[in-house]
């Protein structure tokens, strides 16, 4: 539940207030990215990838969006149960899905000939994009580290 | 790792779902059945964009106001003052007195080209996850938006409206790179295509159809009119050229240009619900620098 009501507002977030941040270079980072994640790392493989997929389609029709609906649903789905299948450490995890989500989206975009994925968008957005949720990324792990700790109590 | 196949057969299943509903969006393109999905998804999240825009919008404010800070470092003093005079805007609430200023001088704009707008705020924007520059506004078909309209602000054009829902309506940018926009350069017939580079908006990409024609740093562009002004309305100022790239032999020019409107930071902005009866040709464009 508590799962659930972070994802939302990580959406919400993202696009009522990060987006519209005018921060230097020109990217933000990656909130919802990184919501799926922890919940994903605490949850587990199954229930990563429902939640991803899940997400990953509230982030298709939240407004403003002008993207084919089931890209994020696709790439979500596969970070969630990456996440929550865990790879080496929870450190390296989380790094691994900060890498994989923008370079598949990329990936999936480009398939479907989207004129908004270029050369230009992997060597200047994407690389943005990464280090800003890269920054965001140690908040993350501490968070799932505590909620771990405390898990007799507080469940996610 | 327990459960792995299991794991793994979810996964699978989530997957296609996922592919499918992307092939089925692609393939029928306008009467898509994911139209519903996102109508639907328009209605709730709209209306709560709409609710958190007031909240967002001051927050968003101070925020711009600190990062955009460092770029006056060079005068400390002046930077202190700006940040002093924020603080105690926003402390005293008095935002709402600049979104004031600015639906004035959109106002002004829209008087000397002869737009009739809708006035709209930014409430939500789009950029991170997707690769899109889009934003969303608070008004809607109840106010008299439709689908391809031109966005407009006080300084110039900023886009064209893709969805509208009851209450709010989402707006592709300039600076979006799949958007393609006519342009015309100030005071000639020379017309040609203004592309977004990404970028976050601070840049655009004009290709000169005619390769002959003159064109130089400082040149200015508007917007060229779509037939019926639609998505584009003529005459509305687009930005200035920067530089142009040598491009010797090829069919067309390229050169970059800095748009007018600043699309980083976008607050008050007008929907043309009805374009001018006749282009207003250079009317709009600020005046020069110097000139009287």
């Amino acid at each position: 539940m508590t799962g659930i009501v972070v994802i939302v507002a990580a959406v919400l977030a993202q696009v009522m207030l990060v987006n519209q941040l005018p921060l230097p270079a020109g990217g933000a980072p990656d909130l919802v990215l990184l919501a799926v994640v922890g919940v994903a790392l605490l949850r587990g493989p199954v229930a990563g990838a429902v939640i991803g997929f899940c997400t990953g389609l509230l982030v298709d029709i939240v407004p403003p969006t002008a993207h084919l609906a089931g890209l994020y649903a696709f790439v979500f789905a596969l970070v969630g149960y990456v996440a929550g299948r865990g790879a080496g450490g929870r450190v390296a995890t989380v790094v691994l899905c900060v890498l994989l989500a923008p370079l598949l989206a990329a990936a999936v975009g480009g398939l479907l000939t989207d004129p908004r994925v270029t050369v230009a968008t992997l060597t200047e957005q994407v690389p943005v994009t990464i280090v800003y949720t890269l920054v965001l990324a140690p908040v993350v792990i501490w968070l799932t580290t505590r909620v771990r700790q405390q898990q007799p109590r507080y469940t996610i | 790792m327990r459960d792995s196949r299991h794991a793994r057969l979810i996964l699978g299943l989530l997957l296609t779902a996922a592919l499918v509903m992307l092939t089925v969006d692609h393939r029928t393109g306008e009467d898509s059945p994911m139209r519903q999905l996102r109508a639907a998804g328009a209605w709730a999240f709209g209306t709560t964009e709409q609710v958190g825009g007031a909240v967002t919008r001051s927050v968003g404010g101070f925020v711009h106001g600190v990062i955009t800070a460092p770029r006056a470092r060079e005068d400390i003093a002046r930077l202190k003052k700006d940040n002093a005079e924020l603080r105690a805007r926003l402390a005293a609430n008095k935002l709402d007195e600049t979104r004031s200023t600015e639906l004035k001088r959109l106002l002004g704009l829209a008087g000397l080209g002869g737009y009739k707008v809708v006035t709209a705020n930014v409430i939500a924007r789009r950029g991170e996850p997707g690769f899109e520059d889009a934003v969303e506004l608070d008004a809607g078909t109840d106010d008299g938006v439709r689908a391809d309209m031109t966005v407009l602000n006080g300084d110039g054009l900023i886009g064209r409206v893709v969805h509208a829902s009851s209450r709010t309506s989402t707006v592709v940018l300039l600076s979006d790179p799949a958007s393609a926009a006519g342009a015309r350069l100030e005071g000639g017939q020379e017309i040609g295509v203004v592309h977004g580079v990404g970028e976050n908006g601070r840049l655009l990409r004009f290709r000169l159809l005619d390769s002959t024609a003159p064109m130089t740093r400082g040149g200015r562009l508007v917007s060229f009119g779509s037939h019926h002004g639609a998505p584009y309305v003529p005459g509305v100022p687009i930005g200035v050229i920067e530089r142009v790239e040598p491009t010797p032999g090829a069919l067309t020019r390229i050169a970059y240009a800095k748009p007018f409107a600043d699309l980083t930071a976008l607050d008050v902005v007008g929907v043309v619900v009805r374009g001018p009866a006749r282009d207003p040709r250079d009317a709009v464009l600020p005046r020069r620098e110097g000139a009287r």
